[in-house]
């Protein structure tokens, strides 16, 4: 099913929000939208918004690439984005990654065995004072956890594994 | 006149138009300032920051805006506190820049070190070594030692290929984006890009096939490292090694300037063979850029094949006979024919080669046929483009047509520079069965039915509505006709309504003005200027001729001709460089030479006289058209020249009003071009080739020489239009065909494909076939197996057949379609 059969008014909402001779700035929405089911932009995926915005394949793929949030590739449910940038650091940050790759048993740009977390490294978040601290990225949107501990975030791991599996 | 600044460049002073870069400015008085991402030709980004100079601007005083004296009484100059971008800053008055300053060079050392952090320096193994911008500047500029530890180098993949043509090397990308913004930016065919960010940066393509654009190969000209190279020239041969010689594209009408970069290598079995196609300068043709037809298809000057000595018919076989037998058989047969000589030539032979051979069928009083499908030549040597037009200077107020033609297929050049045309505002009207590349930069699009043309035509010319109205009263107007949907009649009706419709309104006989043929081969023009002219039955021509003597054309291969049925089969002679369908049932064969290997003239479709020159050495016994058809000629006591072409074209020159005064030493003639490449440096331009060997000469059209010009009465329909319950094929052009010259480019079988149609939509459904599918298509008897192809912008009863795809289809024609 095509981008547009699959979600027809979001579709037509976001491209009414851009004149006509400027549809292809309606790019980034559309891109999140067709990352959203399946937590990364599927091939099928950009060649609807290419067909969609008049544009070509390779320039909707170069702004995949370009901005790090677009995913291309099938990775976690989750996407724990620690930050690790110098004032989280300075409170920890550094060390609680390492100890959650230990737990988790995996490097970070890693995934867990069941396909539930893949592990990120990223920049500042504007939450220096509340570090450790990440977001999770998932399908639903982005959430913050901030002032964490390793045994917290094992707790939620187990807590988002088990909702999973409940909702199959 | 736009106002002029003056400014001092490294104590040289240069006046120089308001706006122009430093860049720029410092070029044109000789000062090479280093560049990797600028380039003339596309907008600047400043994205590498090589160009770093130092500027220096007069100190105003604030109360009185009058600039500071020192002592001395020159203008006190203040130096920017940093280096800025020679390729993104503007020039102003009194402005002072130093390119060479302590400064400078550390700037562009800085740049250079930082660019070499990761680029892997395999200049010894890179084709672009001896020729490479960041090899040459890191020599003059780069410091002797980085200062990065070694291991820190990123390694990326180094054989990667964008597509069957253009590799792809990352480690060597230095990011400047040259290659994305020309495909952005000149050709608007946006398929490569550049994917992630930072270090990790690279170069992608996702178009199928990868990098579909046909002018690919521009980018490796201007690509300032071996980043991008041609997959046939990769590891092919070392710069320096390479001798080159000026030549013209002679695969479309067009007329591009190119040069064959030639070598003797033992792989050739000690040969001279062409290594690669480059563009040569000719700001009014093709600037720096050739397509890639014109690049890749070289490879049948040296295939093994080549015709290398006279062949005679012994029975079933043709057995090799010595020139002399070859020759005095062909005018003992010419001879007895007398009257009945009928000579089939093509545009693929030279003006001279034309010339020789229209003498001869005149000289037996015999007929001198034009191969060809399409019409129209004798209205462009009245009307067409007047001397002096440039495409180039079209502009806003100006308005282009083109009718009855796929542009890019046809002549991929004049598509690049009428779409840049219409970007710079000229009105551009394509008027077109069905949609091609070039609508999306048309202010208007007509899209008539098949039969339509000619009254298309006349529409415009009452000038009733807003189409009509704005070529009417465009400063300039030119037209491009073509013969999509036509035959012969057909085109020819199209191009006198053209005619008309340009005088009509003003527009003929001046530069920048008249009728341009989009015709199938590079020198039909100049064919029609000699006076070779199609004709419509040619099998009747055939049949009722004596003896035949078919130059530089395949009607056996093309379905032209056919020996079914002939009861008396004329005596066949045919002088070719490959051996093809017509060369097996001829009954002499002489070997002609390609045109790489001799000189000679091409008139270009806007009329436009180009010499070629001699790349390579003769093939085997091979001889240049003009000297074989002199050699026959002489055995029948004509007067033909065969000392050189140049003696040739003397005499055509004054035989020919049009040539009147035009020599080779005059086509040969130069002038500086803007902007100035492939001098010291190539990283300013790239690698095209500088014009050191001519840019040729326009003709002059009737209209201007001011004599009274008589067009023809418009007539009726032009092409014939689908009826009820039949399906109508129709001939288009692609670039890439089946032709044998082009198949011979092994490089290129992906990009030409499977034979195809194309239909609506509704008319696949109604034969129950859909997209891919492949079905069976019969034209005349003769029948092919194709793949369907659907596209809704096809006319309803028109089934759409490439040419040259080894169906039998040259003019629109009743054929089936069935599914397989
Ligand atoms: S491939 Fe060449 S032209 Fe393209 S960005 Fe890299 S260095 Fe520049
Ligand atoms: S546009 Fe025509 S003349 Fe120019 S390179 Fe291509 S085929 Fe040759
Ligand atoms: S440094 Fe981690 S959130 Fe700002
Ligand atoms: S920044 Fe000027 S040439 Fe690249």
């Amino acid at each position: 099913m095509s981008l547009a059969e699959k979600y027809p008014q979001e579709v037509e909402r976001i491209l009414a929000k851009y004149p006509p001779e400027h549809k292809r700035s309606a790019v980034m929405p559309l891109l999140y939208l067709a990352q959203r089911e399946e937590g990364y932009i599927t091939k099928a995926a950009m060649q609807d918004v290419a067909q969609l915005l008049e544009m070509t394949e390779t320039e909707v793929a170069a702004i995949i690439g370009f901005y790090t949030l677009y995913h291309d590739k099938k990775e976690g449910k989750y996407r724990m984005q620690v930050c690790t940038d110098l004032p989280c650091a300075l409170r920890g940050a550094d060390q609680f990654l390492e100890e959650l790759c230990e737990n988790l048993g995996i490097q970070v740009g890693e995934t867990t065995a069941d396909g539930l977390i893949t592990l990120e490294e990223v920049k500042c978040l504007a939450a220096c004072d509340k570090a450790p601290m990440f977001q999770l990225q998932s399908g639903e949107g982005i959430e913050y956890y901030e002032n964490m501990t390793v045994d917290k975030t094992m707790e939620l791991i187990e807590a988002l594994r088990k909702a999973g599996k409940e909702v199959e | 006149m736009s106002k002029t600044v003056t400014l001092t460049i490294d104590g040289k002073q240069v006046t120089v138009p308001e706006g122009t870069l430093i860049v720029d400015a410092a070029k044109k008085i000789g000062v090479d300032i280093p560049v990797f991402c600028y380039h003339p030709k596309m907008q600047p980004v400043g994205m590498c920051r090589m160009c770093l100079v130092e500027v220096g601007r007069p100190v105003v005083d604030r109360a009185t805006g009058q600039v500071v004296k020192n002592e001395d009484g020159t203008p006190q100059i203040r130096f920017a506190p940093n280096l800025m971008t020679a390729c993104t800053t503007p020039v102003s008055e009194g402005m002072v820049v130093l390119t060479e300053s302590e400064k400078a060079h550390d700037g562009h050392r800085a740049i250079i070190e930082f660019l070499l952090t990761s680029h892997p320096l395999d200049c010894p193994i890179c084709d672009k070594g001896g020729e490479c911008p960041l090899q040459e500047l890191t020599m003059r500029h780069g410091p002797p030692q980085g200062r990065f530890p070694y291991e820190d180098k990123i390694h990326f993949e180094k054989h990667f290929p964008l597509g069957e043509l253009i590799y792809l090397d990352r480690e060597r990308c230095i990011l400047c984006g040259r290659c994305i913004r020309y495909q952005a930016e000149i050709v608007g065919e946006p398929v490569i890009g550049f994917y992630q960010r930072g270090r990790a940066t690279e170069i992608v393509t996702y178009s199928d096939p990868g990098f579909d654009s046909y002018f690919s190969g521009n980018t490796t000209d201007i690509c300032p490292v071996g980043a991008l190279t041609t997959a046939d020239f990769r590891f092919g041969a070392r710069a320096w090694e390479l001798k080159a010689e000026a030549s013209i594209c002679a695969q479309c009408p067009v007329g591009c300037n190119i040069v064959f970069n030639t070598r003797r290598e033992a792989k050739s079995g000690g040969r001279v063979v062409i290594k690669r196609v480059m563009p040569r300068q000719n700001e009014e043709v093709n600037e720096l850029w050739i397509c890639d037809k014109g690049r890749f298809v070289h490879h049948y000057t040296h295939s093994a094949e080549r015709l290398s000595r006279p062949l005679m018919r012994k029975g079933e076989t043709l057995q090799p006979v010595s020139w002399e037998d070859a020759l005095r058989t062909a005018a003992e047969k010419f001879e007895a024919a007398g009257k009945e000589v009928l000579v089939l030539a093509s545009g693929r032979l030279s003006n001279e080669d034309l010339f020789n051979l229209k003498a001869l069928a005149d000289g037996l009083g015999g007929r001198a046929v034009l191969y060809g499908d399409m019409g129209g030549g004798d209205l462009t040597t009245l009307v067409g483009v007047g001397q002096g037009t440039n495409l180039a200077t079209l502009g806003a107020g100006d308005a282009i047509l083109v009718i009855a033609s796929d542009l890019q297929e046809e002549a991929p050049i004049w598509w690049l520079r009428v779409k840049q045309a219409a970007e710079r505002g000229a009105t551009l009207i394509v008027a077109n069965p069905r949609a091609t590349k070039l609508d999306t930069y048309a202010s208007f699009v007509i899209r008539y039915a098949n039969g339509d043309e000619v009254q298309t035509v006349l529409n415009l010319a009452k000038k009733t509505d807003k189409i009509g109205q704005a070529f009417a009263e465009a400063e300039n107007a030119v037209v491009f006709f073509g013969s999509e949907g036509l035959g012969l009649e057909g085109s020819q009706r199209l191009a006198v309504a053209c005619a008309h419709l340009l005088r009509e309104t003003g527009h003929v006989g001046k530069p920048n003005n008249g009728l341009i043929g989009v015709w199938q081969r590079a020198n039909d023009q100049g064919a029609w200027e000699l006076g070779f002219e199609p004709v419509a039955d040619l099998q009747a021509a055939f049949e009722q001729a004596g003896a035949v003597y078919i130059v530089g054309a395949d009607p056996f291969g093309d379905g032209r001709l056919t020996l079914d049925g002939v009861k008396e089969r004329p005596f066949l002679v045919v002088q070719e460089i490959l051996p093809t369908p017509t060369t097996e049932v001829a009954d002499l064969v002489l070997p002609a030479q390609a045109y790489a290997e001799r000189e000679g003239t091409y008139v270009s479709g806007e009329r436009r006289v180009q010499r070629f020159y001699a790349a390579l050495p003769p093939y085997g016994e091979a001889r240049p058209d003009f000297a074989i058809t002199a050699a026959i000629g002489k055995r029948l006591g004509l007067d033909l020249e065969d000392g050189s072409a140049e003696k040739v074209f003397e005499r055509l020159a004054v035989t020919q009003p049009a040539f009147e005064n035009l020599t080779y030493a005059r086509l040969a003639e130069v002038r500086e071009q803007w902007p100035i490449v492939g001098r010291g440096d190539l990283y300013y331009g790239g690698t095209a080739y500088e014009n050191r060997r001519g840019l040729g000469v326009q003709l002059v059209p009737a209209a201007q020489r001011e004599e009274p010009v008589t067009l023809p009465e418009v007539q009726g329909e032009a092409g014939p239009r689908p009826e009820e319950d039949e399906w109508l094929g129709v001939p288009v052009t692609r670039l890439l065909d089946r032709g044998t010259t082009v198949l011979l480019s092994t490089l290129l079988h992906r990009r030409i494909g499977e034979p195809f149609v194309v239909v609506h939509p509704m008319a696949a459904e109604r034969l129950s076939l859909a997209e891919g599918q492949k079905a069976r298509l019969t034209v005349n008897g003769a029948s092919a197996e194709v793949t369907v192809r659907v596209d809704e912008t096809v006319s309803a009863g028109v089934v759409l057949v490439p040419r040259s795809m080894g169906l039998p289809l040259y003019e629109p024609m009743k054929v089936s379609l069935k599914a397989l």
